[in-house]
């Protein structure tokens, strides 16, 4: 066997190793919480070193597995590729498996059912994971279905609570959709080409000779995963499962999996599909003309990028709950990070990636705060928020952060990434300008909700006749505090100096923009 | 190659696809629904078979072993359903969909 394979999949077999044996050590009877926490901690850890040594960092150059010549390769027939976008993606994807796992240690030690969470965490990370080299429409999917199938148990794997099983049956129902949508617009793609792999896709050779049936596959795809990552129209669910699924998975499914979406779209809409040729030529009612698909999909990815922040915005101004608020910010987001999939410029990619990058710390951070509140028996709307930043100090203050990032205010890593995708909307010229303008305009607009949070929680006073929650001055937990500490320090660090991580991007989505010529 | 014609395919192959997506938006019944669900897989796993005729050899995967691989991912994402199903039925004795409302504002 041919064990440069096992290297280039070192990462992933680090993952999914670690969940086999969180499940192992479940069956031989083993129920403490901190030794599953532990796998999983220090199998996400070591995974992510493994590649942030693959993506050429220096002081770990022992720990690289992949040689930089096979990094970047012109794509073909073969199933996955290593390119360096896609290392960043699991480096991503690794950070926010592993902020989870590290809070969720914090939980009592014997709850029920904590090696299911972490076992499927870590399944759930092992299909990013192979997301991100895959090579092939079929392979890019299949890893898709091994998040998906992973989170919709995730989300009900406590059983017992009403509300989390609910949002499981919600969010299988729209994944086995959204599902079927794609693997159907993949057969169409597989029968207007003749194969899967995206080399296929990007030479564009039509073996049956149908535009339109390259252009439903696409159209298809675009709505199975823009589902994924609650694109508007297909977002409805997405705030019910947030809010339904116990806290720490929201973390995750918010900070986490929902990025798998994103690196999918830049698979399938910039890279290969970048450059395709001509879809074929045309000829209803005897009009014949050449379709073409960048030009039509542009249109579509920027339509869907607007509606996307401004219907996230505007529901997220009427929400009275915490986490259905974050969820819609969060759906808001995705609009932005559309943007950059939209212009498919090398700038643009780089933008988008810095802001799923930030996005990781600002929303699995801040849904990891909210976990930790909730925990200390505060209620679950923002009026129960009240004054918490006099009792809580240190944690509003980190929460506050988080928020402000997400506004896009300057010193924080929200402000920077949004910055450099609206710059790489403007160079882009042409209508791409307006989505820079709609991206501002909505920050504005998001800026109104943060603020008004901030303020019930800094400047309200709690009602006085109120009973004051019976743990609110309780410790929230080692783990708990460690990963939000983490992510205050990202969020701080890389807002004031972004460019460690921003050059590393932009070298990346150059590389990844040429792989498609 | 083949004696049905693309067009007349397509057309059995998206009556599925609309059946199943029919059926997945419009049943109560969870077990209907995972049904309809089947269906709309299958829709795409004809497709890739029938394809495959068209398809050269080799241009790497082939429409046949992506249908074999579809089937065992249907039958997954079913059994997770049902696992969902069981669970459901344990917390509120229903399985009925439309009951599902506690989380709406």
């Amino acid at each position: 066997m041919d064990t440069t394979i096992l290297a280039t999949f070192t990462p992933e077999l680090i993952v999914l190793g670690a969940a086999l044996l969180v499940f192992l050590l479940d069956v031989l009877g083993v129920r403490k919480l901190e030794t599953f926490g532990a796998v999983a901690v220090s199998a996400t850890a070591i995974a992510l070193l493994a590649v942030v040594a693959d993506l050429g960092f220096a002081p770990l150059a022992v720990l690289r597995t992949i040689p930089a010549s096979s990094i970047d390769l012109p794509l073909g027939p073969s199933l996955y590729v290593v390119t360096s976008l896609g290392l960043v993606f699991q480096a991503i994807f690794l950070t926010s498996a592993l902020l989870v796992s590290l809070a969720s240690l914090s939980r009592p030690s014997d709850e029920k059912g904590s090696a299911v969470f972490f076992g499927l965490l870590l399944m759930a990370t092992v299909g990013m994971l192979f997301a991100a080299v895959a090579s092939d429409l079929i392979f890019l999917l299949l890893a898709v279905e091994i998040t998906g199938i992973s989170t919709y148990l995730l989300v009900g794997y406590t059983r017992k609570d009403a509300r989390s099983l609910e949002a499981a049956m919600k969010f299988y129902i729209v994944g086995a959709l959204s599902s079927s949508l794609s693997f159907f617009g993949a057969s169409l793609l597989f029968g207007a080409y003749g194969g899967t792999s995206f080399s296929v896709l990007a030479r564009g050779t039509s073996v049956i000779g149908y535009p339109a049936l390259a252009l439903a596959g696409y159209a298809l795809l675009l709505a199975g995963l823009g589902f994924k990552l609650t694109l508007v129209p297909f977002h409805a669910w997405a705030v019910d499962v947030y809010d339904g699924a116990p806290d720490d998975v929201s973390a995750f499914l918010a900070g986490g999996s929902k990025k798998i979406g994103v690196f999918a779209f830049f698979l399938l809409f910039t890279g290969p599909v970048l450059l395709a040729p001509a879809l074929g030529v045309w000829c209803p009612a005897g009009h014949c003309s050449t379709v073409t698909l960048r030009p039509t999909l542009e249109l579509a990815l920027g339509v869907l990028a607007v509606l996307t922040m401004t219907i996230g915005n505007l529901l997220a101004l009427q929400q009275k709950e915490v986490k259905r608020l974050l969820a819609y910010s969060s759906i808001s987001q995705a609009g932005y990070m559309l943007i950059g999939v939209a212009v498919g410029t090398a700038p643009a990619l780089a933008g988008a990636t810095l802001q799923v990058f930030a996005h990781v710390f600002m929303k699995a951070g801040a849904f990891l705060v909210v976990a930790a509140v909730l925990g200390l028996g505060v209620g679950p709307r923002v009026e129960d928020w009240k004054g918490l930043a006099r009792q809580r100090p240190y944690l509003m203050l980190a929460f506050a952060l988080m928020l402000l990032s997400l506004a896009g205010i300057p010193l924080t890593i929200g402000f920077v990434s949004k910055f450099v995708l609206f710059s790489a909307a403007v160079q882009a010229e042409g209508w791409f300008v307006w989505l820079a303008v709609a991206g501002l305009l909505n920050s504005a607009l998001s800026v109104f909700y943060y603020a008004r949070f901030l303020k019930t929680i800094y400047l309200d006073s709690p009602p006085p006749d109120a009973p004051a929650p019976p743990r609110l001055f309780a410790p929230i937990g080692y783990g708990r505090s460690a990963a939000i500490a983490i992510a205050v320090v990202a969020i701080v660090a890389f807002g004031i100096d972004p460019q460690p991580v921003l050059s590393g991007m932009q070298a990346a989505a150059t590389h990844f923009v040429a792989i498609g010529a | 190659m083949t004696d049905l014609s693309v067009a007349s395919f397509l057309f059995l192959s998206g009556a599925l696809l609309a059946i199943g997506l029919f059926g997945i938006l419009t049943r109560r019944n969870f077990i209907l629904l995972l049904i309809a669900v089947e269906i709309a897989m299958n829709a795409a796993i004809l497709n890739f078979v029938y394809f495959a005729a068209f398809a050269g050899t080799s241009q790497g995967l082939s429409g046949q072993a992506i249908a074999v691989v579809l089937v065992g991912l249907a039958a997954t994402e079913i059994a997770v359903g049902l696992a969902i199903v069981l669970a459901l039925n344990r917390q509120r004795g229903s399985i009925n969909v439309g009951e599902a409302t506690t989380l709406k504002l």
